[in-house]
């Protein structure tokens, strides 16, 4: 993971949160960030591999790293 | 990509699982930068109710009251039908956060508009 694991601004353990639960609570904690600023994020419920990344290309906020169960996602610029 | 997203629901405590999912899948919608509507039809009317919600707890999800705060919070918007909340005697001065009650039209423009739509 390196650099952008490094430089991760904010960290949310997840758990077992999954679904919409998760990418709202998700939505509320990056939006807290400033622009360009990374979460490390572990999210451990099945479904986070495929919707995780399904997310980051919606919304615009780029999955910079991680391997499941962790996802390294930039806050996009305002 | 549709920059909105509705949720069709029309269950209430005659199937709690129903109409728990909808409101985590329209929690996925508003927190994916969606604008969100949840349209509240038939029995589903009856959650826009304050209180009503509270003892719907399906395992492995949170309170449906927590998700509809949540949903609400988010910007989301609840549309309630209005013939099918008359028709139930329900009280307008007691509606959830978000809920708002309005006939077919509004639905039927916000589809218009461009929107996908689930339904449950």
């Amino acid at each position: 993971m390196g650099d952008a694991a490094d430089r991760a601004a904010a960290e949310w353990d997840a758990g077992d949160t999954g679904c919409g639960e998760l990418v709202l609570e998700l939505r509320f904690r990056l939006d807290a960030l400033k622009s360009g600023q990374i979460m490390r994020l572990t999210a451990r419920d099945p479904g986070a591999p495929a919707d995780i990344p399904a997310w980051c290309r919606m919304t615009g906020n780029p999955l910079v790293g991680g391997q499941p169960p962790v996802y390294l996602i930039q806050r996009k610029e305002d | 990509m549709a920059n909105r997203f509705c949720v069709s629901l029309t269950c209430a405590k005659d199937n709690p699982d129903k109409a728990t999912v909808a409101f985590v899948i329209a929690n996925a919608a508003a927190g994916s930068g969606k604008e969100t509507l949840v349209f509240l039809s038939i029995e589903a009317v009856r959650l826009a109710q304050k209180g009503y919600a509270d003892a719907i707890r399906e395992e492995g999800f949170a309170p449906l009251k927590e998700l509809m705060e949540s949903f609400a919070k988010a910007g989301g918007t609840i549309l309630v039908c209005s013939p099918c909340f008359k028709k139930r005697k329900l009280d307008e001065n007691s509606l959830v956060a978000g809920a708002t009650i309005a006939g077919g039209a509004k639905l039927v423009e916000f589809l218009s508009d461009g929107s996908p739509c689930v339904s449950y």
